[in-house]
């Protein structure tokens, strides 16, 4: 029996193959041997290919540069981008034979079958790994699941390590992997009920000092921003603590002792709710759909009655804060504005979300856009909008928050107005003559509002710069 | 030739009778015998030193017989005991089961290794003399045949138990339990001093101490120096500095104004270009971050290290081609070298790459094509942030890159061409660096070679000759007097740049080098191997200075140092980047130093264990593979990708690279 893992039965084949008819046994293991040998050599030298290719997996492109390298002919026809598969049959008990599974195509099928998808663009995302030596819990990173085997363990392994990475205690897995002192535990837990008291107006606003003012706050961030955004999707109908949590992100945006940069984007998207939300507020607010005003019954109007307007309010705070974020941190979060903007525009295009939602969109983009921004974004929508507008204001139940819309639009164009600077107002005597041409850029009823408040500078504007765009 | 065993077959049997029973095969398995034998029966005391034995007796007894000709009881020899040594030398075991026969021993490269280098053994006078005792009463046991083996192939050289405290009875108390059985630094093949200035083939008396290295930082000329002061004070002048915070002035100062020492390269040993407004501008720049950096240094209270930053940058889509990644020094690019053949160069914030000579639509990135095989190294020609942007452009001008093709290129980043192809290595170029202040940049090869270039010369300045395999990982000191090979030759050694002879060879890896960086003060040198162990080395020594665990096997394909030099990251083929501590002591650097505390420790660590009894040797494994060493600060698990790059940026920043590779669902 011969030990070589290369069966000399195929030295024997081989030697037939070339002519020589019979090989002696002891030469054929001799030449069985050599080949184990040879192939360990090329094996050797194609795993250094791997190496360096970084990879894991062998492939068949390592073979051929180990082939050449060993000055031998590569084999050719073996290409293959990724690593073969390999089919198994049995030759009999224990004898597995292993062979490159190679499809039959057929030739006329491929021929007129679709050309196969281009592949998708190499690119690259970029994300925190760790945060002063914390790994953030996004979705980019794993989840925190057997890290107790990455640390060092024994008598002489640094208690304060495991602790730090939140495994002090190896039976119960705490919830967060950040040390945290007894007084910073006691902080927050103060900070957070006191932000939630409704009744102790001079409690919450200690807390909100604290949140300004504290460097220890630094240490809290994180569960801070949790808390927030935690609070902010389970209280959507209690404007209270909506209207709590966003004057807690100020705070913290204020306090001049965090470095917050990194923290930016898990901030956004609670204001951004605060801002686009559907449903803010009580729930007497009116169902979210395009059903015409025929579907509503007395009830309903009833409960407008006593609809409040107070979560346009709390819109607007949360559009101050997102133009406040825009403004200090868009420098080092690539694309936070756009985002942002992207998100508004969306939402204030879709005539499916709420008044109250348009208005949220309208106002962050006024206010983090800038009359630019306007004068791109919105002017070119509003001959859309137009429609909206209309049917809101035909419908008594809405016609209050369409009049707010309204108004921002013409807060919007205000802007945009006062942007280019000093107007010469001339030859505009007569708004009522251009009512027309407004109407076409604007849509109907923010026309007439302008003409009604008499605003030609706004007019001369919107007809300026449409015509900078032709 | 006919195979020696069959030899007894053919001619009379009877009339060898005796003499054959003790020859071949029976008389090396009776000999591994009694050697096996004796390690078991002997005092624990002497077990971790005797046992360093049984390796090489193995390896040596096994050549002999392949090229004594006993195929088949070589093979049976091997087959009997692999096992025993699998787990702590798997690629050599690996390697040494295909070598079967006499001419494989001349063309494979491990077994001319062994055969052509006596393996030094270390051991203190007491085991030495038992062991010799031993073996003169077993002479004719087996005793004669472990003689001509240890005469012919080992270097055993015998020290004082008194002298060097790692080998005191308390050393190897501590460590003897659970020590990873690893080959102490100055055990192995090439058989040198540890420490030693040249490998003892050349000269076995030569001494550590005479050759003194100079570590200190490059001498910036004086031009360039008054150039960078004075543009510090306008700068001074412009923006005073805030409360609390150095001067410009100040903070150069104490960089440049270090006690005039003794042991700074002189420039024309490595000549440098003459200054140019750039440079001016980078070293500017440097003073700059260096002051207003975040700070790595005396944050340690209560052992938590200080809390490292690091931003991943994930490629997608890449199908396992990404080779090699690199970033910019000003922060600004990525590049990418693909198994392909090309290489691709990101703007990191996707603007956009503009090329003065072309007019079509500038993307956020480009494909640099002219390489005929995949690309192993990718390296930007350095780079600083441009403090000034009125002044000379200092973001990397130039790209280089070498390929299986046996080239290196230079790209211009300016108009993304390829500017000169350096050829002259003979194989596969594995890796490349630029020299600390560009012009010069240094390759690996699979040609066994290591070469300096400089960008100018279109031929090697320098031929790096020695190692006995692959030269894989290139490093260079930080003041360009020196330069770092790190080969699968499981060796790593420090040569001078210029003169070209290695001043150091650093033993102690027991897998292939895949990675090295040296320290930014100088001082030190980080390597790390496949098989998941990072080693510092003290440079003026040597030697040693600790080894820290963690990473699984598969590769630590990068290191990088805080600008402090006492934090390093890694990161590798087990998809974590880890912060490693450089200068807290561990176990195993406690136990050299051997104070009393270590010694309390590992008696107390000797009773538990000893009751125990039994099964600690299958403790003993489990501890080596899960072993993580203490000085690890943190660890950060990747999602299922590979980090093929690491860099800390010149603020303490640490910059990640990897490809993201979802397992196949299938």
């Amino acid at each position: 029996m011969s030990s070589s893992v290369w069966n000399p039965d195929n030295v024997r084949d081989v030697a037939e193959s070339v002519g020589i008819a019979s090989l002696a046994d002891n030469v054929v293991e001799e030449l069985a041997r050599d080949v184990d040998y040879r192939l360990a050599q090329v094996l050797e030298e194609a795993l250094k290919f791997m190496r360096h290719g970084k990879r894991t997996t062998l492939s068949t492109h390592d073979i051929s540069h180990a082939l050449k390298v060993l000055n031998v002919e590569p084999l050719y026809g073996y290409e293959s981008t990724r690593p073969l598969r390999f089919g198994e049959a049995s030759l009999g008990p224990g004898q597995p034979l292993y062979y490159v599974e190679d499809e039959e195509v057929d030739f006329e099928k491929l021929i007129n079958a679709p050309l196969p998808k281009v592949p998708r663009e190499i690119t690259f995302t970029a994300h925190w790994l760790a945060v002063e030596g914390v790994q953030p819990s996004i979705p980019q990173n794993p989840t925190a699941s057997n890290q107790a085997d990455l640390l060092p363990k024994g008598p002489n392994a640094n208690p304060h390590l495991a602790a730090a990475n939140g495994l002090d205690n190896y039976t119960v897995k705490p919830l967060v992997k950040h040390v945290l002192s007894k007084e910073s535990q006691e902080l927050f837990a103060k900070l957070s009920s006191a932000l939630l008291d409704e009744n102790n107006q001079e409690w919450q606003n200690a807390a909100l000092a604290s949140i300004q003012s504290d460097p220890g706050i630094h240490q809290l961030t994180t569960y801070l921003i949790t808390f927030i955004s935690e609070k902010v999707t389970h209280s959507m109908k209690n404007l209270t603590v909506l209207r709590a949590m966003l004057l807690a992100t100020d705070r913290l945006l204020a306090n001049p002792t965090i470095y917050l940069d990194p923290y930016i984007p898990y901030m956004v998207p609670p204001v951004l709710t605060c801002c686009l939300g559907k449903h803010i507020g009580p729930t007497s607010h009116q169902a979210p759909s395009n059903a015409s005003s025929e579907t509503l019954n007395g009830n309903n109007i009833n409960g407008h009655a006593r609809h409040n307007f107070e979560h346009f309010d709390l819109r607007k705070i949360a559009a101050s804060l997102l133009q406040q974020m825009c403004r200090k941190y868009s420098a080092s979060n690539q694309g936070l504005k756009t985002r942002i903007a992207r998100s508004c525009l969306k939402a204030f295009l879709d005539p499916n979300k709420p008044l109250g939602t348009h208005y949220g969109a309208l106002e962050t983009l006024r206010r983090v856009l800038g009359a630019d921004g306007v004068r791109i974004g919105i002017l070119p929508n509003l001959k859309i909008y137009d429609e909206v507008l209309k049917e809101a204001l035909a419908d008594d139940s809405r016609k209050e928050e369409a009049r707010r819309v309204l108004a921002t639009i013409l807060v919007c164009l205000d802007d945009m107005e006062r942007s280019r600077g000093a107007m010469r107002a001339n030859g505009v005597a007569n708004l009522e003559n251009q009512r027309d041409r407004l109407a076409e850029k604007v849509g109907g009823e923010v026309a007439d509002h302008i003409i009604k408040s008499n605003r030609t500078a706004v007019a001369q504007a919107i007809l300026e710069a449409d015509l900078s765009m032709a | 030739m006919l195979r020696k065993e069959s030899e007894p077959a053919a001619t009379n049997g009877a009339s060898l009778g005796g003499q054959s029973s003790d020859q071949g095969g029976t008389k090396a398995t009776k000999a591994f015998e009694l050697l096996r034998k004796y390690m078991d029966d002997i005092l624990d005391v002497y077990k971790p030193e005797l046992r360093k034995l049984l390796w090489p007796v193995f390896v040596y007894s096994y050549l002999d017989l392949v090229r004594e000709y006993f195929t088949k009881d070589a093979e049976a020899f091997f087959a009997k005991y692999r096992n025993t040594f699998e787990r702590d030398h798997p690629q050599d075991v690996n390697t040494l089961s295909a070598v079967r026969l006499p001419p494989h021993l001349t063309t494979d490269s491990l077994a001319k290794l062994y055969l052509d280098n006596k393996y030094r053994v270390t051991m203190t006078l007491m085991p030495f003399y038992n062991l010799v005792q031993f073996l003169e009463s077993k002479m004719f046991e087996g005793g004669q045949a472990l003689i001509d083996v240890i005469r012919d192939h080992l270097n055993i050289v015998t020290v004082d138990r008194t002298a060097t405290t790692e080998r005191s009875i308390a050393a190897i108390l501590a460590s003897g339990q659970d020590e990873d059985e690893l080959p102490a630094e100055d055990e192995g093949i090439p058989g040198h001093n540890p420490g030693h200035p040249l490998t003892s083939r050349h000269d076995p008396e030569a001494d550590a101490s005479r050759i003194r290295l100079a570590l200190g930082p490059y001498p910036l000329d004086q031009d360039l120096q008054d150039d960078v002061r004075a543009t510090l004070q306008d700068e001074d002048a412009k923006n005073a500095p805030r409360p609390g915070q150095p001067s410009l002035v100040d903070e150069y100062e104490a960089r440049i104004k270090r006690e005039p020492t003794d042991d700074v390269p002189s420039r024309d040993l490595i000549p440098l270009p003459p200054s140019l407004a750039r440079d001016v501008s980078m070293e500017v720049q440097k003073v700059v971050e260096h002051r207003d950096r975040y700070r790595l240094e005396g944050t340690r209270t209560g052992g938590v290290g200080p809390g490292v930053s690091v931003t991943m940058y994930t490629f997608h889509n890449t199908y396992d081609s990404i080779n090699c990644i690199d970033f910019s020094g000003d922060n600004k690019l990525v590049a990418a070298g693909m198994a392909e053949s090309y290489i691709r160069v990101w703007s990191m914030d996707g603007s956009a790459l503009t090329s003065p000579s072309e007019n079509a639509q500038p993307a956020s990135s480009r494909r640099l094509v002219g390489h005929s095989g995949p690309i192993y190294a990718v390296a930007f020609s350095p780079a600083t942030v441009n403090p000034d942007p009125t002044g000379p452009s200092t973001s990397s001008q130039y790209l280089l890159s070498a390929s299986e093709d046996k080239s290196v290129r230079l790209w211009s980043l300016d108009v993304w061409q390829c500017l000169v192809a350096y050829r002259g290595h003979d194989n596969p170029i594995w890796d490349l660096q630029w020299g600390p202040y560009g012009h010069y940049f240094l390759t690996g090869s699979n040609d066994r070679t290591a070469r300096l270039w400089a960008t100018d010369h279109i031929e090697p300045l320098r031929i790096y000759v020695g190692h006995e395999n692959d030269v894989d990982c290139v490093a260079f000191h930080p003041n360009n007097l020196y330069v770092f090979t790190g080969s699968c030759d499981r060796t790593v050694r420090m040569w001078h740049t210029s003169g070209g002879n290695c001043l150091r060879l650093f033993t102690g890896h027991t897998g292939n080098v895949t990675s090295i960086a040296c320290s930014p003060d100088g001082r030190t040198l980080a390597s790390a191997d496949d098989m998941g162990n990072i080693i510092l080395w003290t440079l003026e020594t040597g030697r040693r200075k600790k080894r820290m665990r963690g990473h699984g096997k598969g590769g630590i394909w990068s290191l990088s140092w805080s600008v402090e030099s006492t934090i390093l990251v890694s990161c590798g083929a087990d998809q974590t980047v880890r912060v490693w501590d450089a200068i807290q002591e561990t176990n195993e650097s406690t136990s050299k130093a051997a104070d009393g505390t270590a010694a309390a420790k590992a008696d107390g660590a000797l009773t538990t264990k000893g009751a125990s009894g039994a099964p600690v040797t299958g403790a003993k494994k489990n501890a080596k593979e899960s072993g993580v060493t203490a000085d690890q600060i943190s660890v950060f698990q990747t999602k299922e990708s590979p980090v093929y790059k690491v860099q800390f940026t010149r603020m303490n920043l640490v910059l990640a690279g990897g490809a993201y590779l979802p397992r196949p669902t299938k």
